[in-house]
């Protein structure tokens, strides 16, 4: 399986052409021949290489979960349906200005604020969203720039890509903003260190963000230009159930669609993947259900703890207890994503013992699977 | 020693190369000599698409007698000017016989075949040594080395003319041909005859 | 080129079959000469254009053959002796003015079309032989068979022309028009030319031979008898000869560059005293008394003639209308397969015909050297595919075509035209060329394409044209877009030269044929007139090209251009030194690692930048290098460096 030789063919034949491309980007601006355009992975020419980093670090060919649980947390992967965690805890920002501009509670931006003005990180790959609401990979060297990152368009990103463009001998620490696909990724990097890039070692801090699924940055951008004036857009959102919405909020109110219509703009691979919270991640962070203006944050590493920590400390962020019932409702969640993910995976390879590209022990398979 | 006449008739020269390389400049010096000295000269050449990096090969049948065609019929080469290896050997191959004597620069010109990875150049050593087993005579003569060293890969056109007038394989001299060389090369003729005598002594050597 | 106006008849001069043609016009006394460059018949009015002045004549490098012929003719009615030059494909589109020519007659000038077939089609789209046009029109023919007679029979055929009141045409190949010969030079005339147009005004003192506008059936049958005075003359010219014996065992036809090919097999055969060669220099009308003297030389007939059996053919329905009694000879040629009915001949082909016909042995050489000979090499002789050359913009335009089209992703199609850019078909240019017929071909085909949208069509159509075809024929296929609103890009091709004929002037250059500077006809400018989206991108600035190009390609709304503008390489470094000194950095050269895989060698594709095996790194030969810099943007490490000189 992994030792097989595989390049750009097999990436081509067994991810992109068969609908389970999640444009993370981890192919993309490392070598002439992938390039990210309009929502495709476009291929410019044919690489005659056999063994191809594009197919190694892909988060859709083949991941043994227990050797990279291993590599990033020293323990197997974990059956918990969070997966590996220290602590989980609610968070808002305590500069109230910032939580105007933020999605919900502004985690994400002040840990990278403050993960730059301590030196842990020179710049941080993220998504930003520009004027005309397309997202697209961006470097952030200051904390001006993070801030020019804040608010989600739901649409798929090739974050990674520009990670990948990052000179060979630059040896600037980095943060990652990622999703789930994302971070999966970069752990493969952390396993089989790349070659002909900037180390991967440079990579000092990855934030995961929670993702039930991600819009195609094609298709979706395309209906929305068609039923709303994007330049007077100031954000969007969907709203927890019972909601069923997709809000977007302009300087006059909110419009609102469907969650039905906008589903059907989802990417075809989200429907196999298991990974709801990020679970490779230093830290993970999302929404919390039903309370506006705070993260749900998930702490996994050492590295992930002391960063939160100082940010309590330095008094940047407003900790809080995660309520009970929030914890249960995201257990379930996560749990459901990843028996429905499995189950779809076996009708797709026809298979119950083929997995696709998730290597999971037989018995946890098996658990999710019944 | 320079033969007064052509050992046979006609006599069959052939100069190959690689489009671009200048063959064409000395199949005309060559053959505009020949012609003031009262032979009958055909020069069949490649030209148009053929010279965009393609092999190209100048044919002169030089006769006392009568006008022959431009083409040299297989296996009837006599002397084989080759500016370029594999083009040395292509026409070795088709237009070789055993009595056929051979001038070769031994720098090699790279097809986007090869460039490309689709095709091998030949070890250099072992092509030379099969256009020497071809060949009833060889001499090698580092035209572009000698070229580069005089200041521009361009002199090595003079070079081979030299080599092949001081071979004296042609009943040509350094008197018949000079005349023609100052006509026809338009810039550095000073240099350009250094060329030609540094081809002569090489071809000598 | 040879100077072509020495005054010094008599002299013996190495000319290439163009040289001669052109020789022998000034020693015909031509006053104007026009054609469109077209391998192999470029050299004809290159070398009249650069002794015009000197002579006294008018040469020029007109749009296309069609307005070249016509303004010959024009110089013909006006009594000054006249010369157009083409290519076979120049024949095609000059047919239709000439299916009237022949009608209206010719004016007091004598009127020579020069048509150079290229056998093989070695530098051509198509492989065409010319001749037939002759027979189809009705237009004296005549075909010279070696370098000396290419210039005789030039001279000869103004007379011819004027005599008979009509275009006369002279055909030509490949292998005569470049390849030189001894040829002795005649006089130059001293004559003061003055051109008049006679206005007929009392039409019944018109002669057949009058050149006269007015259509009418009676011209046609006024060409016929031109045609049977032409007969005449041919009967007994001196361009049609025997060698041979009484009595062979084998007669050889042949004509134009075969006559050399069939001495040369005859000789290498030794069969002087067993086979007779009927050369023919006057082929249409036949000559049939001349050559019914000698059909009864061998009752076996061989054929040698490129690229049709034309003169086979002719033949056969002379020898049809003999009368029973006739002996009938066995014909071999091309439709007994003895002679290869398409591509060229040479000697050792007509050595074969004839050594099959007659069961005899061939052996040039040792059996064993040629077995050697061949082993060596065939496994040592490497492909030497065509190439753009170092430097050469269209490998820029290319690159960045194939990128775009790569990055839109609907499978873009591109349709093609005549020039150095027609390599685009293969490897030099990324196979991004689809389809390649005549001059203007591309836009034609474009505009079809581009109105499939209701049939479900959704693939980009890219269209290029080079400057020079741009002004010859591609105009009205680009009006025809904008008028019936088809959907592609018009990519001119725009290196200010004509550059696979050998870098002529066109409209667009600011220079004439002659060296003489002239108004520039702004193919922007003209374009824009048509109202349509026009953009000019240097394509060695590849970002901006291939996003111009996307933008295009995703607009939609009829026809538009996207000129690429960079000076042919070859030209600019006859005027230039080289931009840059480039080398490839070893340490930042990863090669064939992932990230790279030899992207400047294997895909790139330019001469200029070679593969070093044991270095395992890209290298630049400085030899094929010419300075331009543009693989500095294409490696994706940046370890090709280039230094401004």
């Amino acid at each position: 399986m992994a030792t097989e030789a595989k390049g750009c063919k097999e990436l081509f034949s067994e991810v992109i052409e068969t609908g389970l491309c999640a444009l993370c980007g981890a192919c993309t601006g490392t070598c002439p021949y992938l390039v990210y355009y309009k929502g495709r992975i476009a291929l410019l020419d044919n690489c005659a290489l056999l063994k191809g980093q594009c197919y190694e670090y892909c988060p859709r060919t083949y991941i043994g979960m227990d050797v990279i649980s291993q590599q990033v947390f020293g323990v197997p992967y974990s059956e918990e349906e969070l997966g590996t965690a220290k602590e989980m805890l609610m968070a808002r920002s305590t500069d109230t200005s910032m939580r105007e501009k933020v999605q919900y509670g502004g985690a994400v931006t002040t840990l990278l604020s403050l993960a730059l003005a301590e030196g842990f990180i020179d710049g941080a790959v993220l998504t930003r969203t520009s004027d005309d609401k397309t997202p697209s990979p961006f470097l952030a060297q200051s904390a001006d720039e993070v801030l020019q990152c804040t608010g989600s368009s739901y649409m798929a990103c090739p974050v990674l890509g520009r990670y990948n463009q990052i000179p060979k001998d630059n040896g600037n620490k980095l943060g990652i903003v990622a999703m789930p696909c994302q971070v999966l990724a970069v752990a493969k990097m952390k396993k089989d260190p790349p070659e002909n890039r900037a180390s991967i070692g440079n990579v000092k801090l990855v934030i995961g963000l929670f993702c039930t699924w991600a819009l195609s940055p094609d298709r979706f951008y395309q209906f929305l230009k068609e039923n709303l004036d994007l330049s007077k857009v100031k954000k969007f959102d969907i709203p927890p159930p019972p909601a069923n919405r997709f809000d977007v909020y302009t300087a006059s109110g909110r419009t609102s669609f469907p969650l039905e219509q906008i589903r059907k703009f989802t990417m075809p691979t989200c429907t196999y993947c298991l990974d709801m919270t990020s679970e490779f991640a230093d830290i993970s962070v999302g929404s919390v259900e039903g309370i506006g203006g705070w993260n749900t944050v998930i702490i996994r590493t050492d590295i992930g703890a002391d960063l939160v920590e100082m940010a309590k400390k330095k008094g940047k962020l407003q900790i809080g207890k995660l309520p009970s019932t929030n914890l249960t409702h995201l257990k379930e969640a996560s749990l459901l994503k990843k028996k429905r993910a499995l189950n779809e995976i076996v009708k797709k390879s026809g298979d119950k013992n083929n997995l696709l590209y998730v290597g999971l022990s037989p018995r946890l398979a098996d658990k999710l699977l019944a | 020693m320079t033969q007064k006449q052509l050992v046979k008739d006609p006599l069959n020269l052939i100069i190959t190369g690689v489009g671009g390389q200048g063959n064409v400049m000395i199949s005309l010096i060559i053959g505009n000599a020949f012609v003031r000295e009262g032979y009958f000269v055909t020069l069949g050449e490649t030209y148009g698409a053929s010279q965009r990096g393609g092999p190209v090969m100048s044919h002169m049948r030089i006769s006392k007698e009568t006008q022959y065609s431009p083409f040299i019929p297989d296996g009837c080469a006599d002397i084989i000017l080759g500016m370029e290896p594999v083009e040395t050997l292509r026409m070795l191959g088709r237009y070789g016989n055993p009595n056929v004597i051979t001038i070769i620069n031994p720098r090699p010109i790279y097809s986007i075949d090869v460039i490309g990875g689709q095709a091998e150049y030949p070890d250099l050593h072992k092509l030379v040594e099969s256009v020497k087993e071809l060949s009833a005579k060889t001499w090698i003569i580092n035209a572009t080395e000698e070229a580069q060293k005089m200041g521009s890969h361009m002199f090595a056109n003079a070079i081979l003319i030299g080599a092949l007038v001081g071979s004296g394989v042609l009943p040509l001299d350094k008197k018949s041909v000079e005349p023609v060389l100052r006509e026809i090369f338009p810039k550095e003729i000073t240099a350009n005859l250094a060329a030609f005598n540094k081809g002569i002594k090489l071809v000598r050597s | 080129m040879a100077n072509i106006d020495i005054d010094a008849p008599g002299t013996s001069q190495l000319l290439i079959g163009n040289e001669a043609i052109a020789r022998g016009a000034l020693e015909a006394g031509i006053g104007f000469a026009a054609a469109y460059p077209g391998t192999p018949s470029s050299e004809i009015l290159g070398t009249l254009a650069q002794a015009a002045k000197e002579m006294g004549i008018y040469a020029e490098w007109s749009v296309n053959e069609k307005v070249a012929m016509e303004a010959a003719a024009g110089a013909s009615f006006a009594g000054i002796r006249a010369l157009a030059s083409m290519k076979q494909n120049g024949i095609n589109v000059v047919s239709d003015f000439l299916a009237n020519l022949v009608m209206s007659g010719i004016g007091k000038g004598g009127l020579v079309l020069v048509s150079c077939d290229d056998p093989s089609a070695i530098s051509s789209s198509n492989e065409q032989d010319t001749r037939p046009i002759a027979k189809w029109l009705d237009i004296p023919l005549v075909e010279p068979g070696d370098f000396q007679e290419t210039k005789d029979m030039t001279r000869w055929l103004f007379d011819l022309a004027e005599e008979l009141g009509t275009l006369c045409m002279l055909r030509s190949v490949t292998r005569i028009a470049h390849a030189r010969g001894n040829v002795r030079l005649g006089e130059l005339p001293k004559k003061q030319l003055n051109a008049y147009f006679d206005q007929i005004h009392d039409l019944k003192s018109v002669m057949p031979t009058t050149f006269m506008p007015i259509p009418s059936p009676l011209r046609h049958s006024f060409l016929h008898m031109k045609m049977d005075k032409a007969r005449e003359r041919f009967e007994g010219s001196a361009f049609n000869r025997y060698v041979g014996p009484n009595k062979a065992d084998l007669l050889i036809i042949t004509c134009g560059s075969c006559w050399l090919y069939s001495q040369d097999a005859v000789k290498a055969l030794k069969l002087e005293d067993r086979v007779g060669i009927l050369k023919l220099g006057t082929l249409w009308p036949l000559p049939e008394k001349f050559i019914g003297e000698h059909l009864d030389k061998s009752e076996k007939l061989l054929f040698v003639e490129e690229i049709d059996p034309f003169l086979e053919r002719s033949v056969m329905e002379m020898v049809a209308n003999l009368p029973p009694s006739s002996p009938r000879p066995i014909f071999y040629g091309k439709r007994s397969g003895h002679v290869n009915a398409y591509g060229e001949l040479n000697p050792d082909r007509v050595i074969k015909a004839i050594s099959t016909i007659l069961g005899l042995a061939y052996q040039p050489r040792d059996i064993e050297y040629r077995k050697k000979a061949e082993a060596f090499a065939k496994s040592n002789v490497p492909e030497r595919t065509m190439t753009f050359c170092a430097g050469c913009p269209h490998r820029a335009t290319f690159w960045a075509i194939k990128n775009a089209l790569k990055l839109d992703g609907r499978g873009g199609v591109v349709t093609g035209d005549i020039g150095c850019y027609s390599m685009a078909l293969g490897p030099t240019g990324f196979f991004q060329v689809r389809t390649m017929h005549c001059m203007g071909g591309g836009a034609g085909v474009a505009n079809g394409l581009g109105k499939l949208g209701q049939f479900g069509f959704d693939q980009p159509v890219l269209a290029v044209v080079g400057d020079s075809t741009f002004y010859h024929a591609t105009i009205p296929a680009l009006i025809n877009g904008v008028y019936n609103q088809s959907d592609f890009i018009l990519v001119i091709l725009d290196n200010s030269a004509t550059a696979m004929t050998g870098f002529q002037p066109h409209p667009g250059t600011g220079m004439t044929a002659m060296g003489e500077p002239t108004k520039v006809v702004s193919m922007e400018a003209l374009c824009c007139s048509l109202g349509t989206h026009v953009e000019v991108c240097d394509p060695f600035e590849l970002k901006g090209t291939i996003a111009t190009l996307l933008e295009m390609m995703a607009e939609g709304g009829g026809a538009k251009v996207a000129i690429m503008r960079r000076q042919c390489e070859l030209v600019r470094a006859k005027k230039e030194k080289p931009p840059y000194r480039v080398h490839v950095d070893p340490e930042k050269c990863i090669g064939e690692a992932c990230g790279c895989d030899r992207l400047c060698t294997r895909v790139f594709l330019c001469p200029g930048l070679i593969w070093d095996k044991k270095a395992n790194r890209s290298k630049i030969d400085e030899v094929i290098c010419t300075g331009c810099g543009l693989c500095v943007d294409v490696c994706p490490q940046g370890a090709i460096i280039k230094e401004a000189v």
